[in-house]
């Protein structure tokens, strides 16, 4: 199991997860949150220091009234690198996480030692229909976030009454953060050729909320970028594919960017 | 009392038949359900039954802004207010409300309002509204910062309004180099602000301040609700603000119909109603509420309330029980406002006189036989008809 603690930058209480040995590797979360330390992290952290936050207005972090768009939280996750001095790291960012890696990359990749994006989020491709995350109920959420049977135990862990709260919270920090415009920022896409270190794009074959054509458009603009479609799985790799998942990105980590 | 027509001007042809396709008559309807010819009807049959009210003796009529449904159709109620404005001469026009904050721009709208307050000679109310949950997904506005931007729009109007101009706005949300809204309105300091809500803390808390006393007015509420949140603003006012609340800043809207019988009044009333709640008002939760629209402890409370309203298949028979709606003769009608009254001290009411698909027949009929056998009896109440919150708790 994780190590657990709390982070102080600037007054803003990070709750932090943080177990194994090896290269750092920052895991940011999707706009769904985590219901704790998964599977995948577990495989992770036979190769590597993994740390796993809940962002700033998740989970079990506070939820500071300055930190309001996503611009914001990739400076606070810069300053949460340059205290924690680790040196550069890998950065693993899923969904929301992935947009706040890319934000955090066009600003400075000197903490940065390689980037994957999982079903990320941050930019919009045109006439490409996402499905809206928000305006249904959890069940129907579920079939959304999952290309298969995953959604079952999803919805049976976060539809349990002693998630109520952290699961309203969560959907409150993410409408902050990507109701409008939605799950993207269109300042960003100009700016991804300043991404200068090895990236891998990651992405369920079968995804309804942030759907493949993303992947190819993320490919095309940030230089030498490799791209790994996983199999029937949706939004939400991590958990739909542990595995396969943790394999994809330990094996990018250590042939590419090692 | 001050008592005033409300009216929603709903989209009453609507095709029921959409339930199968689509989740809500709200936000996902296409508007290829709307016929335009039919909407010229009825946009023009409902500012008739609103000139009817204000010919018939109530205090005021009243419009709503709502946006991208077929519940109501005015996106704009400047839209219908201008057009009430000079076809009425001594009745307010209530504008409950407008969503300022659902608004880029919210000075386009303080300069209309205080067009309306001057064209009309100061007979304007504006409500001030954060708008619908479901409006959040039309209007492509961020929930999490409704509460927020609802505050701050209402800071820039109020001082475009009063201040000595031009300023400049400093917010969060708005920033204008230049605020210097002409005209000003006719009322000064401003037209009075009222604020309808089916019962946010938040709003409660705000609106009672005593900088503010603005009308709290609840809606669509079961009596039980109405009971709760209208003393709420009087506790609020005396336990957190410090003073005691007039009557005169509470109010409370209902859906009423009047007939010859009780029987009489359930039958001509029943499938019109049945259509408000069961069909115009039923949305899923999640677009009704959508996340950071409430505070996390609201939105437990709204889980409550809103299985009370709108998560169940409704009856006139039951909105009537519940106190939802007042169905009846005019005598039992008059009876149950007049005994509300005595408990509660409302002194504004609004009767939301047309509802669903009521045709126009009907609507006239009931606006007819309000003004002449219940509007007399609700004018006459003062707040020495009141008899406060301690003999409502002794009771």
């Amino acid at each position: 199991m994780p190590r657990e603690s709390e982070i102080d930058i600037r007054g803003c209480k990070l709750f932090l997860r943080r177990a194994g040995k090896g290269p750092s590797l920052l895991f940011l979360h999707g706009a769904q949150g985590l219901s704790g330390w998964l599977p995948a992290f577990e495989e992770l952290a036979a190769r590597f220091d993994v740390l796993v936050p809940d962002h700033p207005g998740f989970g079990r972090s506070d939820n500071p009234d300055w930190i309001d768009d996503v611009p914001d939280l990739a400076y606070f996750y810069l300053d949460v690198l340059a205290a924690l001095d680790l040196g550069a790291v890998h950065l693993v960012g899923q969904s929301l996480g992935g947009w706040i890696a890319l934000e955090m990359a066009v600003r400075s990749t000197q903490r940065i030692k390689s980037l994957t994006l999982a079903d990320s989020a941050g930019i919009r491709v045109k006439g490409v229909p996402r499905a809206d995350m928000f305006i249904c109920g959890q069940e129907e959420l579920a079939q959304l976030l999952f290309a298969g049977d995953g959604a079952t135990a999803w919805l049976a862990e976060w539809s349990a009454p002693e998630r109520a709260e952290v699961y309203d919270r969560n959907r409150f920090a993410a409408a902050k953060f990507t109701w409008q415009p939605r799950l993207f920022n269109p300042k960003l896409e100009k700016w991804l050729h300043r991404i200068d270190v090895p990236t891998h794009i990651l992405w369920g074959d079968e995804d309804k909320v942030i759907p493949p054509p993303y992947a190819a458009v993320l490919q095309e603009k940030i230089a030498g970028a490799r791209m790994t479609m996983l199999p029937r799985c949706g939004h939400l790799p991590h958990l739909e594919r542990p595995d396969l998942f943790a394999r994809e990105v330990a094996r990018f980590i250590e042939t590419v960017a090692q | 009392m001050k008592v005033f027509v409300f009216h929603l001007m709903p989209y009453a042809y609507l095709d029921m038949g959409y339930r199968e396709k689509y989740r809500a008559p709200w936000v996902v309807l296409p508007n290829s359900y709307f016929d335009p010819k039919k909407g010229h009807e009825l946009y023009n049959r409902y500012l008739d039954e609103l000139e009817l009210a204000a010919e018939s003796g109530f205090d005021g009529i009243s419009v709503n802004e709502h946006h991208q449904n077929a519940y109501g159709l005015m996106p704009s109620p400047i839209v219908t207010a201008a057009a009430l404005a000079r076809r009425t001469k001594s009745c307010k026009i209530a504008i409950l409300g407008s969503a300022f904050c659902l608004r880029e721009h919210p000075l386009t709208l303080a300069e209309e309002h205080a067009m309306l307050d001057t064209i009309t000679g100061g007979r304007l109310i504006s409500g001030m509204v954060r708008g619908i949950g479901a409006e959040y997904y039309s209007m492509g506005v961020n929930p999490a910062f409704s509460l927020s931007r609802f505050q701050e729009a209402h800071d820039l109007v109020i001082q475009a309004w009063t201040r000595p101009s031009p300023f400049a706005f400093e917010g969060k949300h708005y920033h204008f180099e230049y605020v210097n809204v002409w005209p000003r309105p006719y009322q000064q300091p401003h037209p009075p602000i009222w604020c309808p809500s089916t019962g946010s803390t938040e709003t409660i808390e705000w609106a009672s301040h005593p900088s503010r006393r603005y009308v709290y007015v609840q809606n669509y509420s079961p009596i039980r609700s109405v009971v709760k949140y209208l003393n709420q603003y009087r506790q609020a006012a005396a336990n957190i603000h410090g003073y005691a609340a007039s009557s005169e800043q509470i109010g409370w809207a209902a859906p009423c119909y009047v007939a010859d019988t009780d029987e009489q009044a359930r039958n001509e009333a029943r499938q019109h109603i049945e259509v408000l709640f069961n069909r115009l008002l039923r949305l899923p939760f999640d677009m009704m509420f959508p996340p950071g629209y409430l505070s996390a402890a609201s939105l437990r409370n709204m889980r409550s309330h809103k299985a009370s309203v709108t998560g169940q298949e409704h009856t006139v028979e039951s909105l009537i029980e519940h106190g939802i709606i007042l169905c009846g003769n005019p005598d039992t009608v008059r009876r149950r406002l007049v005994e509300s009254h005595r408990l509660l001290g409302f002194q504004n009411f609004l009767a939301l006189l047309q509802f669903g698909t009521l045709p126009h027949d009907l609507t006239e009929k009931n606006i007819r036989l309000f003004a002449k056998e219940v509007l007399p009896a609700l004018q006459s109440l003062t707040d020495k008809e009141y008899a406060g919150m301690e003999a409502q708790a002794a009771e």
